[in-house]
């Protein structure tokens, strides 16, 4: 709820004025009966013409205004909608910059997504439902009670019983149907999880023989959702059966009582017209309220999961010290990074990721890391970039804390080629300029020639060629080369190649590499890569194993000494050394 | 109301026309079954309570005149009145009594609706869930999952509420407007023609917004594609954002489209939001004038003070049902529209069903038989000129025939599209051959049931396909009596049981949605797990390895040597050194086998394999 008022704060006028509007509506709502009742009670009795022509007027003017407050409020709500609507995910994006890789696997992709769209979007909703819907419920119990009570306090009174009477009733129902909704929903889920399954898994399905027993699953949840679904709408349809008979027992209530009254002078026989009308209007108001309302346990749900969102304190934040003083040693030293005996756990796990590596990548050289899956590689890439935190030791970039640098001056030096080769839609040259803004087309050229890109040429519209979301008119390969390219094109002291080369075919894998000795003489190399092919040449090789390393040096100590890097290098080249005996 | 993909709004109309409504409403009137009857009795209760809603007014009229009638005999007589039995009180109890019936039949009709529309819809749901067995593999690789389960989920919640409320309303409304204006007719014709004007006029603007706000509904749902594409892509691609410091300018391209996203949501919005104010305007505009025009009436003596409160009673009655009409009509369309793809899908052409009847039991008698089963297989397979087209006009194998041998490891190797992974779909019946048989142990795949067929084997895909549950339920998938212990044996086998144990509640852990809590590299060993519990005939492994590297790929590979021994296999693999012991190798290229032999032959022959597998050493020369 406090998130919700934070973003409405700024807007509290345009708020104030929406529901100000709203009221304009509602009252104009409640004057016409009166206006109807006044025009039967002095018209009918003095047969002045005049007079009805007058309260016709006045009727009009009622709704006139009336009709304009309501339409000037859906526009107050329409804009008020947008401008919540665009703070909140303006808000939740600029947040989730801030996210180290862990906090944002914390939520997941799929999740932040829904969170950025579909809750927002429902919030939107409900706040707009809730200015237009339940905020005039109040005055429109009050007023109409109010008016009652100025044509007879019996009635008066008579209307406050039957308005306490239908918020009860409301009340009761809204707390068995949110319970309901709630469970609804939850099933709703569940059955599109089940249909899902059933449509991405019917080769395993069919394979397994399982293809009853999943009828019998989605069956059980089909069922379980109508069941549920019955039930709330039994729920309502006794709501609103229970509601419009109190209505009618009230307007007949209102002409045995309000003959009494009216014989006894106390009130006129076109009031009865007015107070049926009153409470007809606050019936219909409380129920609609009370279908927002029933509506808002799945807003506050949203509401938590975005709160979730911006309440998140990023693990990582930048180091105070500034960045020119590093400036200055960062050319004299050699060293580009160096590892000192860092140890990493998630936050959540129970074991090290990686445990106690210590080793230095110097300028002009290549390491090389290679290893198993879940060994760490990817994540030890990833503490050089800070996306996540040491837990032990120290990570050093040009002889720096990386914990003491400022994110931006940090990535500034380093280029990357993440491992899942990423492209943004748009041009080609729109991706290159990701790693150097102001690039000209030459240099895109060379640049694309060193990353073995070279097809971008015989495209037709060359650098200028459109890229879909995610990269997917490209093949795995392309993607890959392209992503190189983009990082090539960013001056860095390191470059890191998160298993870049495994979509390449060997040929255009070896080119690259030699391409890239001469491109990068200048700078410090790291590849992650699994085919030993790959990192042959490297001045150093980290075997890692289960978070540790298992050996450290070139290929041929390594063949020599490391039987986990024996083992890598077996087995893929084992057809390798038996086409050499032939 | 479901998570989807993309942001809904719950105003989004679309004006869908159904191709033959007739025929839809036809159909769909069978699909109810006995709920048809309940239908019939809801018609007859809505019949009277129509009749006894229109009727009402007419009596709260009698009572007022009488009312009215009766204090001013008691004014100019000086005395005071008081309602009593006769004649006033007597006549406010059959009033009450008309209102209590009402109220009855009302409470019936809708608690008979709440269920009729829902156990509609479950009655298609579990048809749906009966069909989705019996449809061929081509409808689940031509049709995109979010199309088909919005079919089974949107559509279907669309239907019912249309049938739920919409239906009685639009009965109700009908029987309503009809009798309401035959009472203000009946009453007076002028003041009714008058209110008719107005009422047209409504109907009118409520069609210049339905098609106004149409235009701005789609403009919205331009900008939030927009905004949802690129909130995709920048949480997909925030390492790469971060590498590149590139927040900001991220950031201010998604202010750009949330922006734009606000601008086009405010006008859709306001015109959604105003469409009701306005036609109440409308509306409220011609009571005003009704009320001068009747006040003239009730001077002039035309009308009584029961009939003129009457009057605006109808008034109420009979225009809200006109004006929404509009929408009614639209939102009915767009549910039978609905309900027509339904059918659709239930018409989808089926597989041909298995060769003996009673598959019933048998599907899941086949699958404790299964280890049995296996045993007896002895596992050879031959292909025998076989023909095979995704379309039957456009054939992508034209003759293929080969045998393995019980016990034989056999490699597919190729480039994309050459046809491996449809050799596997033959083998499985995923799609039947256009010529050609295809034999397990002599006998025609084509003759069996696919029960037995498919008990004979055990499947790894690159797709790995896990369900919402445990990391135990899973692995037992193919075998839920198995125990723990075997469970946990088949894991250990696949090299899964490390990993598996690492995780907060180890087995018991919960593979939810995309099961973002493991790797798609450990996804792949649960797999195999699951197919090692099953123990099966044949093996197929159609990039089983892909997304594992190649240490792990080699420890793998062990276990599924010895899993491999004894069983025939097909393995898919783009990685050579994994098949270089197969015991045949086939290289397929568009849909033929252009080489076979095993590695040594083909290596000797300097075919396309020998090419292909050179390639991968060149780069160790340089």
């Amino acid at each position: 709820m406090k998130t919700v008022f934070r973003f409405l704060k700024p807007y509290r006028r345009l708020c104030a004025f929406a529901i100000l509007a709203m009221l304009l509506d509602v009252a104009g709502g409640l004057l016409v009966p009166k206006l109807t009742a006044d025009m039967i009670n002095i018209g009918v009795e003095s047969g002045n013409l005049d007079y009805i022509i007058g309260k016709g007027i006045a009727m009009l003017a009622v709704t006139i205004l009336a009709g304009a407050g309501a339409l000037l409020g859906s526009w107050l709500c329409a804009d008020l909608s947008a401008k919540l609507g665009r703070d909140m995910r303006n808000a939740v994006y600029e947040k989730s910059l801030t996210f180290s890789a862990h906090d944002f696997s914390r939520f997941g992709t799929g999740s932040m997504i829904t969170r950025t769209l579909n809750d927002i979007n429902i919030i939107q909703q409900s706040v707009v439902w809730c200015i237009q819907m339940v905020l005039p419920v109040p005055a429109v119990c009050v007023m109409g009670v109010a008016m009652a009570f100025a044509i007879d306090t019996a009635m008066g009174f008579l209307l406050i019983g039957v308005t306490a009477l239908i918020i009860v009733l409301a009340l009761i129902v809204t707390r068995r149907a949110s319970e309901i909704f709630g469970r609804l929903q939850q099933l709703l889920d569940r059955m599109n999880v089940v249909l899902r399954e059933n449509l991405t898994g019917v080769r395993v399905i069919r394979a397994f023989r399982k293809e009853k027993d999943e009828e019998k699953r989605m069956r059980k949840s089909f069922e379980d959702y109508a069941e549920t679904s019955i039930s709330a709408n039994l729920l309502f349809a006794g709501l609103e059966s229970t509601a419009f008979f109190v209505i009618n027992i009230c307007i007949v209530v209102i002409l045995w009582l309000g003959g009494d009254r009216i014989g006894a002078g106390y009130m006129e026989i076109g009031d009865i017209t007015a107070l049926t009308e009153y409470s007809i209007l606050i019936l219909f108001y409380i129920i609609m309220a009370q279908m927002v309302i029933i509506l808002l346990p799945r807003a506050r749900v949203c509401i938590r999961r975005i709160q979730e969102v911006l309440e998140t304190e990023p693990d990582i934040c930048d180091g105070k010290n500034g960045a020119g003083e590093i400036g200055l040693s960062a050319h004299a030293e050699d060293i580009i990074v160096r590892f000192d005996h860092v140890s990493f756990r998630f936050p959540d796990a129970d074991g090290y990721a990686l445990s106690d590596l210590d080793f230095i990548c110097r300028r002009g050289e290549t390491t090389a890391v290679i290893g198993g899956t879940g060994c760490g590689k990817s994540t030890l890439a990833q503490l050089i970039l800070r996306f996540h935190d040491v837990t032990e030791g120290s990570v050093e970039v040009s002889s720096m804390d990386v914990r003491d640098m400022t994110q931006e001056e940090l990535r500034s030096r380093i280029a990357y080629v993440p491992q899942k080769a990423w492209l943004f839609s748009g041009t080609i040259a729109d991706n290159l300029r990701y790693g150097n803004e102001g690039a000209s087309e030459e240099e895109m050229r060379r640049v694309l020639s060193v990353a073995q890109a070279d097809f971008v040429s015989s495209l037709a519209n060359g650098l200028d060629a459109h890229v879909a979301q995610g990269g997917t008119n490209f093949s795995g390969g392309q993607k890959q080369r392209l992503s190189i390219a983009r990082a090539l094109m960013k001056k860095a002291d390191l470059y890191i190649f998160d298993d870049s080369f495994s979509a390449l075919d060997f040929k255009t894998d070896a080119a690259l590499r030699k391409a890239l000795k001469q491109e990068m003489a200048d700078a410090a190399a790291l590849i992650i890569a699994q085919r030993i092919n790959t990192i042959l040449n490297a001045d150093q090789i980290i075997v890692l194993d289960e978070g540790r390393i298992a050996g450290i040096g070139r290929h041929e100590e390594l063949m020599e000494k490391c039987s986990i890097y024996r083992d890598i290098a077996r087995s893929q080249m084992k057809g390798g050394t038996s086409h050499g005996r032939e | 109301m479901a998570e989807n993909e993309t942001i809904q709004y719950s105003d989004d109309m679309d004006l869908e026309i159904p191709s033959d409504a007739g025929m839809t409403v036809k159909r769909l009137w069978r699909s109810m079954g006995r709920q048809r009857v309940r239908l019939v009795i809801v018609t007859v209760s809505v019949i009277f309570y129509t009749i006894l809603s229109v009727a009402a007014p007419v009596y709260s009229a009698k009572i007022v005149d009488l009312l009215f009638q009766e204090i001013r005999a008691a004014v100019s007589g000086e005395r005071t009145f008081r309602v009593t039995w006769d004649p006033v009180g007597r006549e406010i109890m059959v009033l009450l009594l008309i209102y209590t019936v009402t109220g009855i039949l009302y409470t019936f009709q809708s608690f008979l609706m709440a269920s009729f529309a829902e156990r509609l819809s479950l009655e298609l749901r579990t048809k749906i869930s009966r069909k989705l067995d019996r449809l061929p593999l081509s409808f689940f690789d031509n049709h995109k999952t979010g199309e088909v389960l919005s079919r089974v989920t949107n559509d279907l919640d669309k239907m019912s509420e249309v049938m739920q409320t919409g239906l009685l309303k639009l009965f109700t409304a009908v029987g309503m407007v009809v009798g309401s204006l035959i009472m203000m007719f009946r009453f007076h014709i002028g003041l009714t023609l008058v209110f008719l004007v107005f009422t047209l006029l409504s109907m009118v603007s409520t069609r210049f917004f339905a098609g106004k706000t149409l235009r701005y509904a789609a403009r919205r749902q331009q900008a939030v594609s927009r905004v949802t594409g690129q909130v995709e892509e920048s949480y997909s691609g925030r390492a790469v954002i971060k590498a590149f410091n590139r927040e900001e300018r991220s950031a201010a391209d998604m202010r750009e489209a949330v922006e734009e996203l606000a601008e086009t949501s405010r006008k859709a919005d306001f015109m959604m939001n105003a469409v009701n104010p306005f036609i109440r305007l409308v509306n409220r505009l011609g009571q005003a004038v009704i009320a001068v025009f009747a006040g003239k009436l009730l001077i002039d003596g035309v009308l009584s003070v029961g009939v003129f409160q009457a009057f605006f009673q109808y008034v109420y009655q009979a225009s809200e049902p006109l004006t929404e009409a509009a929408y009614m009509i639209n939102s009915l369309q767009s549910s039978i529209a609905s309900v027509e793809r339904i059918f659709q899908l239930l018409d989808e052409e089926e597989i041909k069903p298995d060769p003996r009847q009673g598959t019933g039991n048998e599907a899941e008698t086949s699958v404790i038989k299964n280890a049995s089963a296996a045993a007896m297989t002895e596992g050879r397979v031959e292909f025998r000129h076989v023909k095979f087209g995704y379309s039957p006009d456009k054939l992508l194998m034209n003759d293929i025939s080969f045998t393995a041998q019980p016990g034989q490891k056999i490699a597919i190797v190729g480039t994309t599209g050459a046809g491996k992974t449809t050799l596997i779909n033959l083998l499985m019946r995923f799609y039947d051959v256009n010529g050609g048989q295809i034999l397990l142990d002599g006998r025609d795949t084509a003759d069996m049931t696919y029960g037995e067929l498919r008990s004979n084997f055990g499947m790894v895909l690159q797709d790995t396909w896990l369900f919402d549950g445990t990391i135990a339920e899973n692995i037992a998938y193919g075998r839920p009596d198995a125990s723990r212990e075997e469970i946990i044996a088949a894991a250990k086998a696949a090299r899964a049981d490390f990993f598996i144990r690492t995780l907060p509640q180890g087995y018991d852990t919960r593979l939810s949605g995309d099961a973002e809590n493991i790797s798609a590299g450990q996804r792949q060993l649960l797999t195999i797990a699951r197919v090692m519990l099953c123990d099966p005939a044949v093996l197929i492994l159609d990039e089983a390895t892909s997304s594992v590297d190649t240490r792990t790929e080699m420890e793998i590979g062990k276990a599924m040597n010895e899993l491999m021994k004894g069983r025939t296999s097909f393995v898919i693999a783009h990685r050579l050194s994994t098949i270089v012991d197969a015991d045949l190798i086939f290289v397929m290229r568009n849909g033929d086998i252009i080489e076979q032999g095993n590695h040594r032959e083909l290596l000797k022959s300097g075919g396309a394999y020998a090419e292909l597998y050179n390639s991968q050493f060149e780069s160790t020369d340089q």
